[in-house]
């Protein structure tokens, strides 16, 4: 278990760093937007601002919930705590965009749709997950049992035979599965609130070299909630699936196949790993176009 | 190619639901807008124009009577396969149409040759739908 930990330990920050580099290097070309492009004073600060505040935000109060609650609850919060903390920087930052007020008002004969918006494979890498942590937690939940002091859903048991019956855990039955997936549901909901949002948000301005800019600021707003939503779900998911395989293999009389799942199990964990680095990699390395106009956003 | 525009005057003594049906109705007629076409949500155009959402509401409602859009619940609002378009002889005969009453108001309001067309030329700079490149070959 210590030598696993240690591991981890070594292999995140490293994944992290390689997959934020990787990202960087493969990132797609940047809305182009010309630097004299008449964009409205502080539409584009404001919700860079917000967004950073967000996400500073939400570091500080999950790594609050992290220290906090019983059993390693409140660690299992801290990611979805995050997200929502992100979420609700994307969503006050844009509402700092007004509909139009002036005499004469012009809008494009033209459909937004979410998925116009949304990194596509940065998506689909966020719903596999989504897919995994459900399919995982649906498992330990049905599989939990209670602990020695009456916690249902804490540890796993195992009937070795049938006088003799062994336990592991902590183990993400019902204990941590309930109130994780009472949060995952509320941040994929707050998500596609915020995704609707941004969408349907108005434009800043109808002249060509704004609409661009404006483009680009909903596609950087719609990639930090998928952001978001990746960390949501590849967190508990890394953290599930090492409880998982660390209680599986900690059993000493599991048949074969057991230890055949397990390992399977501990091998999703450098994927998401991979995938919270990516996500990193996007709300904190700002290289689009809007970027590029107003430095530091 | 860059979406047709809609626009909203809010000093035009015509209401802002009735100006964007007209818009939509021509853009039907034109051909602009297919059967089987979407139409922007009634939100997202509200929140564009600046307009409250039943103005927007309205506008679809009436197109709707007439038989140019149907809404259906989870499919949006489309064009119907029924909306009359004009035949291109009727399309060019209403352009000319509008051509003449805006060159008799030009003169009446005491315009030469040259002020319509460079007003037309203008005009159509400032259209962001229109190209540059028909205008000059047209003029």
């Amino acid at each position: 278990m210590g030598g696993l930990l240690l591991v981890l330990l070594v292999c995140v920050p490293g994944l992290v760093l390689l997959t934020a580099r990787l990202a960087q290097k493969r990132r797609p070309a940047s809305v182009p937007i010309p630097a004299s492009a008449a964009l409205p004073d502080g539409v584009i600060r404001r919700a860079a601002g917000w967004r950073w505040a967000g996400l500073v935000g939400g570091l500080a109060v999950g790594g609050v919930a992290a220290a906090s609650g019983a059993l390693g609850r409140g660690f299992m919060l801290a990611a979805p705590v995050f997200a929502l903390c992100i979420l609700a920087g994307v969503v006050v930052g844009e509402t700092s965009i007004r509909s139009p007020r002036g005499r004469t008002r012009i809008a494009a004969l033209e459909i937004r749709r979410v998925r116009d918006y949304v990194p596509r494979h940065l998506a689909h890498a966020v719903i596999a997950a989504t897919t995994l942590l459900l399919a995982l937690l649906t498992m330990t939940t049905a599989t939990g049992a209670a602990d020695d002091l009456g916690r249902s859903g804490r540890v796993v048991l195992l009937q070795c035979s049938q006088a003799l019956q062994q336990g592991a855990g902590p183990w993400p039955g019902s204990f941590y599965s309930l109130p994780l997936g009472v949060m995952e549901a509320a941040g994929l909901i707050a998500a596609a609130a915020a995704l609707r949002f941004v969408i349907r948000r108005p434009r800043v301005g109808a002249d060509p070299a704004v609409v661009a800019a404006d483009e680009a600021l909903r596609r950087r707003a719609a990639q930090t909630i998928t952001s978001a939503c990746g960390i949501l779900v590849a967190l508990p998911l890394a953290g599930s699936c090492v409880l998982t395989a660390v209680a599986l293999l900690s059993l000493s009389c599991r048949p074969a196949w057991l230890t055949v799942a397990a390992w399977s199990i501990l091998a999703l964990v450098p994927a998401t790993l991979a995938l919270i680095g990516w996500c990193a990699a996007v709300l904190l390395v700002p290289t689009l176009g809007v970027s590029r106009v107003l430095p530091g956003t | 190619m860059t979406p047709p525009a809609l626009i909203v005057d809010t000093d035009d003594p015509t209401p802002p639901y009735e100006q964007l049906r007209r818009q939509f109705a021509e853009l039907i007629e034109a051909a602009v807008l297919q059967p089987g076409d979407r139409l922007p949500p009634v939100r997202q155009l509200a929140a564009d124009l600046g307009l409250a959402v039943g103005t927007v509401a309205r506008t679809y409602r009436e197109l709707d009577s007439a038989g140019l859009i149907s809404s259906r619940r989870g499919a949006g609002t489309r064009v119907t396969p029924t909306a009359p378009a004009l035949s291109d002889a009727q399309r060019a005969q209403l352009v000319r149409t509008h051509a003449r009453a805006f060159v008799q108001r030009a003169v009446r309001l005491g315009a030469d040759q040259g002020e319509i067309v460079s007003a037309v030329v203008r005009a159509i700079e400032l259209e962001p739908t229109a190209s540059r490149t028909v205008a000059h070959q047209v003029l």
